[in-house]
């Protein structure tokens, strides 16, 4: 196998650690002011893919973006410090209350602006929002092809194969570079980064740019450039659950009750 | 291809008329969270005086065209090509494109899947309107016909409702396992036309090497679950669960960590990660109910939690709690069910004998 220096870019997002997000037991809204952020999990499985592409092409360029506030400069060093050769965060103020269009829309021009990209990867979606559009949407933007939810993939004889997790089939494509890959949550195990790593990373830094950088129109951008907007949020009212208890040696009254319930059908129906 | 450019609402919104929805489809058939959004969208826009259209692409789509009409599509459009027989982005996205230009639908709708979300994504963006991802409510306000869509967010605890006002068509995509789908009606009327699909060179690029399909554990449409979880302790495990499963013809669940570990395969995950599921009863068997796991059960109708530790916090969403080690449980559980389904089948044999009885006694009195 031929080796070859590919240029890398990843998408990445900095959202709160949904295993300390604490759901607000009067409101039902996610107090997010609790959590500690950290890279969103999907991004950090893209970030070990595009490294280990690298790790079997050596002469391999990373470069990791991020749309984001200010603070999300350390979700750039954390990925710099894993062995990604170039941070750039988008921050503008422009940029806030964006949808999933002018979302993909501001990381296509910055991608447009790096210039010469051979693979694109992003996670499957974030967890704050979930909605799997900004991956696709950039490819859109792009005019490149994609293959979205993937579990492993590889590059040989200059073509970019993914593994498609489906849900009914795992699908093998090839595509031609340049070209974009959603990597799915746990499809992978990232490193983790070494203190010397870590400390060159910031010796390194990173990079930031500005709405004015990447040649967008402010209005183009953030809430102004959004189609959609939040009409209202209501709090999802869950069925009140009882909680009855039983013990081993009830079973027998357990199953009656579950059965006289309707819960349970056993057999005949 | 979109080019660097921004969401554009039309001059005229209101030319916009209908409801388009796009039916997914594998080896010629018509898949079931396509189908799932035809009540929702008839209901749609036959309140506002519109109709349904639906969208399918395939090799041969003939059987589909007609399936779509009668499970109550009002009008139903079939692009075929050999090149159309797999789900591939480019050319899907360009002929679904295409059909929005030609017939400016109101609100585009498309299953919340894998493929179906690779899809709206880029439509989305070539259309430069918005969309909302994975609806688990919608409907259209009469007034300026607006769709309202509805998702759940924030884990599951928030609904919020999401309005594209002015750019159009106004998309969704639709969760699977959340809509029915409606009776076929072999009787139904509706327009149907099938065109040939001619699709460029230049957007096969992609090409689809393998496919190796799953005999998939569909969760979503199950009617009992029985999950395991850490609390097995071991791979094996999932034996006892499978056989309290089969007692009851129940699906088995699993936790995300026993996954991981490789006790059970990926396709029986519950929650974030894994499947979504709401079944009429969901017996959690040693999962202490982390939130990635509720998120993905607790609309279940019935839920049961076999569990050694009082506190743990799937407890405080169960309907009932059984507080001790799954391993006495399960054997004891499942002998208890042994004896009901016998008790139920005797009951049933001797209605049905006083029955035999009475007819053969209405037989003599003649």
């Amino acid at each position: 196998m031929i080796e070859m220096a590919l240029e890398i870019i990843v998408m990445i997002k900095q959202v709160p650690d949904s295993s300390e997000v604490v759901i607000d037991p009067v409101t039902f809204t996610l107090n997010r002011g609790a959590a500690r952020n950290v890279i969103n999990p999907a991004d950090e499985n893209a970030v070990e893919q595009a490294l280990r592409i690298k790790d079997k092409n050596p002469d391999t360029h990373i470069t990791v973006i991020t749309m984001g506030p200010p603070f999300a400069e350390s979700a750039l060093l954390d990925c710099m410090a894993r062995g990604v050769d170039r941070g750039i965060l988008v921050t503008d103020r422009a940029f806030a209350g964006a949808d999933t269009y002018p979302t993909g829309l501001t990381l296509a021009a910055t991608i447009t602006k790096i210039g010469k990209f051979d693979i694109i990867f992003a996670g499957e979606e974030s967890t704050d929002s979930s909605t799997g559009h900004v991956g696709p949407g950039v490819a859109e933007f792009l005019g490149i092809e994609q293959a979205s939810y993937t579990s492993n993939s590889w590059v040989e004889d200059g073509k970019v194969y993914a593994e498609r997790q489906l849900e009914d089939g795992v699908e093998t494509v090839r595509m031609e570079p340049p070209c974009l890959i959603t990597v799915l949550t746990n499809s992978n195990i990232p490193r983790n980064a070494t203190l010397r790593m870590k400390i060159d990373a910031m010796k390194r830094g990173i990079e930031t740019w500005t709405l004015n950088d990447i040649g967008l129109k402010p209005e183009w951008v953030g809430l102004k450039g959004s189609p959609t907007i939040v009409k209202s949020m209501k709090s999802i009212q869950e069925k009140k659950r009882e909680g009855k208890k039983f013990t081993p040696d009830q079973m027998d009254d357990f199953v009656n009750e579950l059965v006289s319930k309707g819960i349970l059908k056993l057999g005949g129906e | 291809m979109a080019g660097l450019i921004n969401a554009e609402p039309p001059a005229n919104p209101d030319e916009y008329r209908n409801v388009m929805i796009f039916l997914e489809s594998r080896n010629g058939e018509l898949k079931k969270p396509g189908l799932e959004m035809i009540s929702v969208g008839s209901a749609m826009a036959h309140k506002v005086n519109e109709i349904l259209i639906g969208i399918v692409f395939g090799d041969k789509v003939g059987d589909m065209v007609k399936q779509a009409g009668e499970y109550g599509c009002d009008r139903v459009i079939g692009y075929e090509s050999p090149d159309l027989k797999d789900f591939r982005t480019i050319p899907y996205a360009t002929l679904l494109s295409d059909l929005i230009g030609e017939l400016k639908p109101n609100i585009l709708l498309i299953p919340a899947t894998r493929n179906g979300r690779d899809l709206a994504s880029r439509i989305a963006v070539r259309s430069r309107t918005g969309v909302t991802a994975d609806c688990t409510e919608l409907d259209v306000d009469p007034n300026g016909r607006i769709l309202q869509a509805r998702r759940p967010t924030y884990g599951e605890s928030t609904l919020a409702e999401i309005l594209c006002k002015r750019h159009r068509p106004q998309m969704a995509t639709a969760r699977p396992g959340i809509f029915a789908v409606p009776e076929r009606n072999p009787n139904a009327k509706y327009e149907s036309e099938i065109r040939k699909a001619k699709i460029k060179k230049e957007y096969l690029r992609k090409e689809i090497v393998d496919f190796k399909p799953k005999t998939t554990v569909d969760l979503t449409s199950a009617r009992y679950i029985v999950s395991g979880g850490l609390g097995l302790g071991k791979a094996s495990g999932f034996k006892l669960i499978q056989e309290l499963a089969d007692e009851i013809g129940a699906y088995v669940g699993a936790s995300r960590p026993t996954v991981d570990l490789g006790w059970i395969g990926r396709d029986h995950q519950v929650g974030q990660t894994g499947q979504s599921v709401r079944p009429e009863l969901y017996i959690a068997c040693g999962i202490s109910g982390k939130a990635q796991h509720l998120m993905g059960m607790k609309l279940s109708q019935n839920i049961v939690s076999i569990n050694t530790d009082p506190d743990a916090e799937i407890n405080g969403i169960s309907d009932y709690i059984i507080n001790a080690d799954l391993y006495e449980v399960i054997p004891k559980l499942i002998e208890a069910i042994r004896k009901k389904k016998a008790e139920l089948k005797k009951e049933a044999k001797s209605e049905s004998d006083g029955k035999k009885k009475e007819v053969k006694e209405k037989a003599t009195e003649k």
